[in-house]
């Protein structure tokens, strides 16, 4: 029986980086996971409606929340950005019933279901990188990434605040190393793992973004990595899509292909490249690809 | 007893030294010491030229902030035993905070700091004559404030701070906790020009998110929470004319005309004069299928409640 889900892929795995919820999805049957559709969720606000308008911020989270209660499945999600904006909102009304009450007041009035309180929401990579997950990737048998050098970048918000997150040590993060580890990969390590990517204010102030992004990217490179891998398709962005830009404003070369989480793991299960769709990555993928013979 | 290595920044321009480096300590120490004791007695017993800034030993006077394995801590409450345990390591290296030039050893240079502190008016600015008594204020009023009232200026937020990091003229969080703390307060008559001047360049809509500043917050002051409400504020106040408000609207408008993420709008509301220089980037998006070739909303099932929960839900900020 597989274990099911909640599915809240999020608005840029959705739209921007369609790659990342067509890999996950050829990946869940691979790895027992059904994932379930959430018709009714909206937008998580991504820290701007938080920023703007904190209770209706509240509200639309804890109305995603009260479907997968409906449904009767914790939530997945396959982005920082999201899984803290929904683990905090969970967080928030369960610790303070008044809370609760009130935002369950207006769900109500606008015909919602209200929330009881009995969902929890975890990233696709806190599923895996468990003794659980990573046996269940080896009893699928990697094929194996032969020896790649991946450099872990975890980015902000699956760490940070560790209040709300909790997962794991937010210093000394190692799941994605697990991860690596258990793929038959080989982890570049670096300081920059854990910094911020700058996406969520590349809009707003790019050369401030584009010189945080450059702390993490030229610390892959010098590690020696072949290939950065994240949990986040908002890092992913900042990291690949704008690579080119934050070479220019730096006046220095990266080349540094960026892998989804899904796509390191389904590389090395071998699943067909073209599911992956590298195509959609702005930095060649082809020593990657080259590497692990796929 | 327990013994430790203490690996310690030493730079000492005065003398000449005009390199920084780090000098290894051997302490024979009790087991329940803190890093701040530890220091001192390498002072008293083996190094009369090493300089650290502290004063209260009780985390109240915020002096003593530094990193210890590369993580900014006060001094006087962080145990050396568990550092090690932390870090998994035997040995405890010491560095000064982040984001500040050295002077000597842990002792930078908070001019800087302290002149955003200054910058962001913190101290309360009422309107009118001053009453006969004490302005009172009812104690829910005050709850409001309360976290943010913590804040010992220890520069633990600032010290690993990812935007400062990136641009060092960024306010930065500390001051802007001291900032909501005055514009958050109901005897303030302030709270529109401090959201003007906390807005602009180097201001809140600088913040990248990181979230290290409440992950490092000593006091659980949680600055990012801060910030949050300052742009809140903002929009109460209708100063929203920043680019990174604007992106906050773009989500906004998202979100009433469909429920998700209108990629389209968000780029083009957010910056539509400088968006511009960024068309050759626009367009290999649109290449790659990174954004959508025509503005089409993306609308959720039951969107009539979102639409409701928008009109009726009201900000209590």
């Amino acid at each position: 029986m597989p274990r099911q889900f909640a599915y809240y892929p999020g608005c840029v795995a959705e739209f921007s980086s369609k790659e990342l919820n067509a890999t996950t999805k050829a990946l869940a049957p691979l790895l027992d996971i059904e994932l379930l559709p959430m018709p009714q969720a909206t937008c998580c606000g991504a820290g701007d409606i938080a920023e703007a308008k904190p209770n209706l911020y509240l509200t639309l989270n804890v109305r995603i929340l009260s479907e997968a209660e409906e449904m009767g499945a914790d939530i997945l999600t396959i982005c920082n950005v999201c899984t803290l904006n929904l683990r905090r909102a969970n967080k928030m009304v369960k610790e303070d019933p008044r809370l609760l009450e009130q935002v369950n007041g207006e769900l109500v009035k606008a015909g919602a279901r209200p929330y009881q309180g009995t969902i929890d929401v975890t990233h696709l990579l806190w599923y895996l990188a468990t003794e659980e997950g990573l046996s269940l990737l080896e009893q699928r048998g990697p094929r194996g990434l032969n020896g790649l050098k991946v450099a872990p970048y975890y980015g902000c918000q699956l760490l940070r605040p560790s209040s709300v997150m909790g997962f794991e040590d937010p210093d000394r993060p190692q799941s994605l190393e697990r991860l690596i580890t258990a793929l038959g990969g080989e982890v570049a390590d670096y300081d920059g793992k854990t910094r911020c990517c700058g996406f969520p204010i590349i809009l707003a102030r790019e050369e401030v973004a584009l010189k945080e992004s450059h702390v993490a990217l030229s610390g892959a490179r010098d590690a020696g990595a072949q290939v950065m891998v994240t949990p986040c398709p908002l890092c992913h962005l900042a990291m690949d899509a704008y690579q080119r830009k934050t070479e220019q404003l730096m006046g220095e070369e990266y080349s540094m292909p960026v892998l989804h989480l899904p796509q390191l793991i389904g590389l090395a299960l071998g699943m067909p490249t073209q599911t992956m769709e590298f195509k959609r990555h702005f930095t060649s993928m082809d020593e990657v690809l080259a590497t692990v013979g796929a | 007893m327990a013994s430790t290595t203490f690996r310690v920044f030493r730079y000492q321009p005065d003398s000449g030294e005009t390199e920084s480096y780090h000098q290894d300590f051997n302490l024979d120490h009790e087991e329940k010491t803190t890093i701040l004791d530890a220091l001192l007695r390498i002072q008293n017993e083996q190094d009369g030229t090493l300089s650290v800034r502290y004063s209260c030993r009780s985390a109240i006077c915020g002096s003593c902030a530094c990193k210890v394995n590369g993580k900014t801590v006060l001094a006087c409450m962080t145990q050396v035993e568990e550092a090690k345990a932390e870090s998994g390591s035997a040995m405890v290296q010491v560095d000064p905070i982040g984001n500040f030039a050295p002077i000597k050893d842990l002792v930078v240079d908070m001019t800087p700091f302290w002149e955003k502190f200054k910058a962001v008016k913190p101290f309360l600015i009422p309107d009118g004559p001053a009453p006969e008594k004490e302005r009172l204020v009812p104690k829910a009023a005050m709850e409001k404030v309360a976290k943010e009232s913590a804040c010992i200026l220890c520069a633990a937020c600032y010290s690993e701070c990812n935007s400062l990091a990136a641009d060092p003229e960024f306010v930065g969080p500390a001051a802007f906790a001291w900032g909501y703390r005055f514009a958050a307060d109901e005897r303030d008559a302030q709270r529109k020009n401090r959201a003007k001047l906390y807005s602009g360049e180097h201001g809140v809509w600088d913040c990248t998110r990181c979230m290290f500043c409440n992950e490092r917050c000593p006091k659980g002051v949680d600055p990012r929470d801060a910030i949050e409400k300052l742009g809140a504020i903002a929009f109460q106040e209708k100063v929203t004319k920043d680019k990174g408000a604007r992106h906050a609207k773009a989500f906004l408008i998202s979100m009433r005309t469909g429920g998700k993420l209108n990629e389209q709008l968000v780029g083009g509301f957010t910056d539509p004069v400088g968006g511009a220089f960024n068309a050759p980037l626009a367009l290999r998006m649109l290449q790659k299928g990174k954004l959508p070739a025509s503005p089409l909303t993306h609308k959720v099932k039951n969107r009539d409640q979102v639409t409701k929960l928008i009109k009726n839900v009201k900000e209590t900020i």
